[in-house]
């Protein structure tokens, strides 16, 4: 292919014998004037000048010289590439993990960072940062000039019942202008009317595209169907497409916000919901902050009970994007930049295989320059087959992030947020592609610059390939060293979160998981409304289950611990009262039958467990505490016979036991920070609930204890169930083992991302040192045979290749300790157990990088040990 | 070596494409001829550089304001021989009068400097 005008051969060979006739011409001239025929001829070649160059620039008034140059060094470069396989193998693996890593991580960010929300005018979407009840909602919304306002609950849970197996959905309670403000469209029929989220106007719901396909057969006629959730009977009013997924892909259904400020335990101090909006044009987000500081007295005057004068003050407003991903952030971007790091060592790597290639090269260079090629065009042939280089790469790490991408998906913990918009798109593929062109400049300009500082008289005289090269070697080290120090700081990395995944994993929850299976047993609120109904109910179910086969004993509580869910509510402590306006402690709930403790080996330190008859209508109210309770709010006492109530009732309440401490909260945390204590009481009449109701909560979890691990009589429970009550689903039947194993799920992902990066550093860097270290001892050849030859013993050969490389590397380990200290600050949020200085640490990673290293430099100084001294002063 | 080149015809091109094209004004002719004929044109003062000759006629053509074709010449040689297109004509027009300008300016500068020197 060629790109002038016209046919380009053809032209050349004209131009070839145009410029033939004018010397033929001149020369029969200046014989016509009476010169000899030869001496004619040397003087007209001689006044024209270079003819080959003439040709060159006059063809060029042709072409469209760019293209034709690039085609020509691609075609070069591909050549020399093709030349060498081994080098091109390795340097395209290399750029592949490189560049493969770095696209599958950076689709990752711009899946969850980057993308805009699938929402009209997303960057006017906000969000609060912290959660409100219902009552601020509606003093906001109506106050606010800068937003329009509306709650989203956190993901509820339905029974649907009537159409088939009673299931357990997945919902939110939503305004009624949700999705006007959203700006969405339903797929079928209407979403929410303003005034809809009023009482006796609520008994709405809009289905989520794969509820309607899967639950109701697509039906084209649902819109306007009845169906009953939670014992309520909603009506369809539409359906959403199948690609709005919000707020999580995990929901199926949304329902109305109840908004009744009769029921004010509800309207203020429960159901705590998501504050989203969207700006009003001309407000920006600086005015909408200041706006929710004025309001915050509103909405605190308008409470129905004195708030903490502190409330709500930390509390202010983010785009969306920033409010969904949250915590997530800090993770990516602390990935992101390992990644970068690894293609940083892979850069070093290739540039480095080209620096000894160059090295080779230097008389082409130097011959080409001699011959007229400009420098710049010399350059850009390098360069050229650099990015070339660098484009396979990309082409390959493309695979490699796909793969990556599929591994990385199943890898994460499922609840990341937006984890299902991330996909390898065209933003992708773009970064792909200049994160490759960028990386074969960068590489290819280091070697290409040294390539051109060459001595070309020297490299020309010099007839072996033996020239001066100090300068590209000293290079080539300083690349090894720097390579060596990053592989150190992701290694380090790895190692901390390795270790505190370790120390995660050895810590006890503070409860046995073996030989424990769950279920999750759910009826219909309304279903527990009716007094001793749900008593009668789960006390039947607890006999029954006890008696199925291969169960041990079985017990009931309100939500598991590692985060399970359950309710907070505000208490008070005789000896402690709460001065007026100062913060009311907060504790959590747990609701429990006498066998929870005792079946999940949670300790009684003093005192004693609940008993049925703590449980009974007429028994006097009692609790139970958690040891960090006690201890804080009771210091040096025992914490038995004190006094404890929840903060709407008058009478106290006898503490009876002190147990040992769970991880109600997460695997990390006992309880959140801002919750002062854990008070257990019996499933009951005397249950405290968080909503203050007083009957006992509907759902609760089966813990059974079994003989064997694995749970053979889930079959046979669902029909216990379906036989007390068919309209109840049991879900989640699983050993309390993969429960606690879920809850490790982030920390384990995290430590194995970085495990993989830091084995992938590890590996570039080991290859990197053997490159380099080979290279020199090839270089050295002959000096090591003058050595040996001078009487050199094997073993001071070896030590002189070995400590050569141990140098570098311990250059790199120094700088690589230094660096680490700088930038694994950055990660402490993702520790646990360890600081992010740990020495342990440390050294183990510096201990293991110095080995890798000296096991690299061993290969070349064996065959350094092995150089006949004849063969290598012949050599040449 | 080759920019160094290049700038050179840079410098020239201008005042190169007009007597090129002024040279084909008496006829058709080959990159010699046009050569010799600004040489003894110009009283032997003008050296015409081949480096700078033939990239300037290739890109007249190009510019399609001469057109060329392979011809015998006398001594039975194959020869590539210039002339001006009707487009090249215009254009030499042009480049005469705008020539003409810049002359009599430069004439203008230099003029009363001159009378100074004489005074």
């Amino acid at each position: 292919m060629k790109f002038t005008w016209g046919d380009s051969d053809k032209r050349a060979r004209e131009l070839n014998e145009e410029i033939a006739s004018h010397l033929q011409m001149a020369a029969r001239d200046r014989e016509a004037r009476g010169e000899s025929s030869a001496q004619a001829s040397e003087a007209a070649g001689r006044e024209m000048g270079n003819s080959g160059l003439i040709q060159e620039v006059t063809h060029d008034q042709w072409a469209w010289t760019w293209l034709e140059d690039l085609l020509q060094d691609l075609r070069y470069g591909a050549r020399t590439l093709r030349k060498n396989p081994g080098f091109t193998m390795v340097a395209v693996l290399t750029l592949a993990l490189g560049i493969g890593a770095n696209s599958a991580i950076f689709s990752l960010v711009n899946g969850v960072l980057l993308s805009p929300l699938p929402y009209a005018q997303p960057e006017r979407l906000v969000g609060a940062t912290q959660y409100y009840p219902k009552g601020p909602l509606v003093v906001m919304r109506e106050q606010s000039h800068t937003m329009q306002l509306v709650g989203m609950s956190d993901n509820k849970e339905f029974n649907l019942t009537g159409s088939g197996d009673p299931v357990r959905l997945i919902g939110n309670s939503v305004s009624a202008d949700f999705f006007s403000m959203l700006g969405a469209q339903p797929a079928m029929g209407r979403t929410f009317r303003n005034g809809e989220d009023q009482p006796d106007k609520d008994r709405l719901v809009i289905l989520s595209g794969a509820l309607w396909e899967h639950r109701f057969q697509a039906d084209p006629n649902i819109v306007g169907r009845w169906i009953t959730l939670e014992g309520v009977d909603r009506e369809v009013v539409g359906v959403m497409p199948a690609d709005f997924r919000f707020p999580s892909p995990k929901t199926e259904l949304w329902v109305p916000l109840h908004l009744d400020p009769r029921n004010t335990g509800d309207y203020w101090g429960d159901s705590y919901m998501a504050l989203i909006g969207r700006l009003r044009p001309g407000a920006n987000l600086e005015q909408a902050r200041a706006e929710l500081k004025t309001m915050r007295p509103l909405v605190l005057a308008a409470y129905a009970w004195r708030m903490p004068d502190n409330s709500f003050v930390n509390t202010t407003i983010v785009s969306l994007e920033e409010a969904i991903v949250g915590d997530a952030r800090g993770k990516l971007l602390i990935l992101l930049g390992a990644v970068s790091l690894l293609l940083l060592i892979a850069c070093a790597n290739v540039a480095n295989l080209l620096l000894a290639r160059a090295t080779t090269r230097e008389k082409e260079v130097a011959v080409r320059v001699a011959l007229g090629a400009s420098r710049w065009r010399i350059l850009r042939q390098l360069i050229t087959e650099s990015v070339l280089l660098s484009l396979l790469g990309g082409a390959l790490g493309l695979g490699v992030a796909v793969y990556g991408l599929v591994i990385l998906k199943a890898t994460l913990p499922a609840d990341t947020p937006r984890l299902a918009d991330v996909a390898l798109n065209g933003q992708v593929l773009g970064f792909t592609a200049l994160l490759a062109i960028l990386t074969g400049v960068i590489f290819g300009l280091v070697p290409a610059l040294g390539a051109l500082k060459v001595d070309m008289t020297a490299a020309l005289k010099s007839g072996g390939q033996r020239s001066a090269t100090g300068g590209n070697h000293r290079a080539s080290k300083m690349l090894v060293v720097g390579e060596v120090a990053v592989s150190m700081i992701l290694v380090i990395a790895a190692g901390l979160l390795v270790k505190s995944l370790w120390i995660l994993s050895g810590t006890s929850p503070g409860f046995r998981s073996e030989h424990v299976v769950t279920a999750r047993i759910t009826p219909n609120e309304l279903f527990c409304a009716v007094p001793g109904r749900c008593l009668a109910f789960y006390d039947e179910l607890l006999n029954r289950t006890r008696a199925l086969p291969g169960v041990r004993d079985v017990a009931a509580v309100n939500g598991l611990p590692l985060g399970g869910g359950a309710e907070i509510f505000p208490g008070a402590i005789e000896a402690q009262p709460t001065p007026a306006g100062a913060h009311v402690p907060m504790f959590w709930e747990k609701i429990v039958t006498p066998g929870y403790l005792r079946i999940l080996n949670i300790p009684v330190l003093r005192g004693r467990a609940f008993t049925e008859a703590d449980a009974a209508p007429g028994a006097q109210p009692v609790v139970i505490v958690s040891k960090t309770t006690a201890e804080h709010f009771w210091p040096g006492r025992d914490g038995v016979g004190e006094h404890f109530r929840p903060a709407w009732e008058k009478e106290w309440r006898t503490v009876v036991g002190v147990v040992g401490d769970v991880r109600e909260f997460s695997i990390t945390q006992n309880a959140a920070s801002w919750i002062d204590g854990v008070i257990y009481t019996p499933y009951g009449p005397h249950a405290i609930r968080g909503s203050g109701a007083a009957v006992p909560p509907a759902e609760m979890t089966l813990v059974i204890e079994t003989a064997g691990e694995q749970a053979q009589f889930a079959g046979e429970l669902k029909n216990t169930v379906a036989s007390l009550n068919h309209d109840v689903p049991v879900s989640q039947i699983s050993p309390l083992r993969s429960w606690v194993a879920e809850a490790m799920a982030e920390p384990r992902s995290t430590s194995a991302l970085f495990a993989v990066f830091a084995a992938l550093a590890l590996l570039l860097g080991a290859v990197g040192i053997y490159g380099v270290i080979s290279y020199s001892v090839a270089q050295r050849t002959r000096e090591i045979g003058i050595r040996m030859a001078l009487g050199a013993r094997r073993q001071e050969v070896l030590l002189l290749v070995v400590g050569q490389g141990a140098k570098l590397a311990l250059a790199g380990v120094a700088i690589g300790i230094a660096g680490g200290l700088l930038l694994t600050r950055l990660m402490s949020g993702l520790l646990y157990g360890v600081h992010a200085s740990d020495p342990l640490t440390y050294g183990v990673v510096a201990v293991l990088l110095m080995f890798v290293a000296l096991v690299a430099c061993f290969l070349p100084a064996r065959r350094a040990m092995r150089v006949d001294p004849m063969v290598a002063l012949r050599y040449e | 070596m080759k920019p160094r080149y290049q700038n050179r015809i840079e410098l020239l091109q201008g005042t190169l494409d007009l007597l090129v094209l002024q040279t084909l004004r008496w006829g058709a002719q080959h990159g010699y001829g046009i050569a010799l004929a600004i040489r003894a044109n110009s009283g032997d003062i003008l050296q015409v550089d081949t480096g700078s000759l033939y990239p300037a006629l290739h890109r007249l053509e190009r510019q399609k304001l001469i057109a060329a074709e392979w011809k015998v010449s006398e001594n039975n040689q194959r020869v590539r021989v210039y002339r001006l297109s009707a487009a090249g004509k215009k254009k030499l027009a042009s480049e005469r009068s705008r020539w003409a300008q810049i002359s009599q300016a430069i004439a203008g500068i230099l003029g009363p400097a001159g009378e100074e020197s004489e005074a």
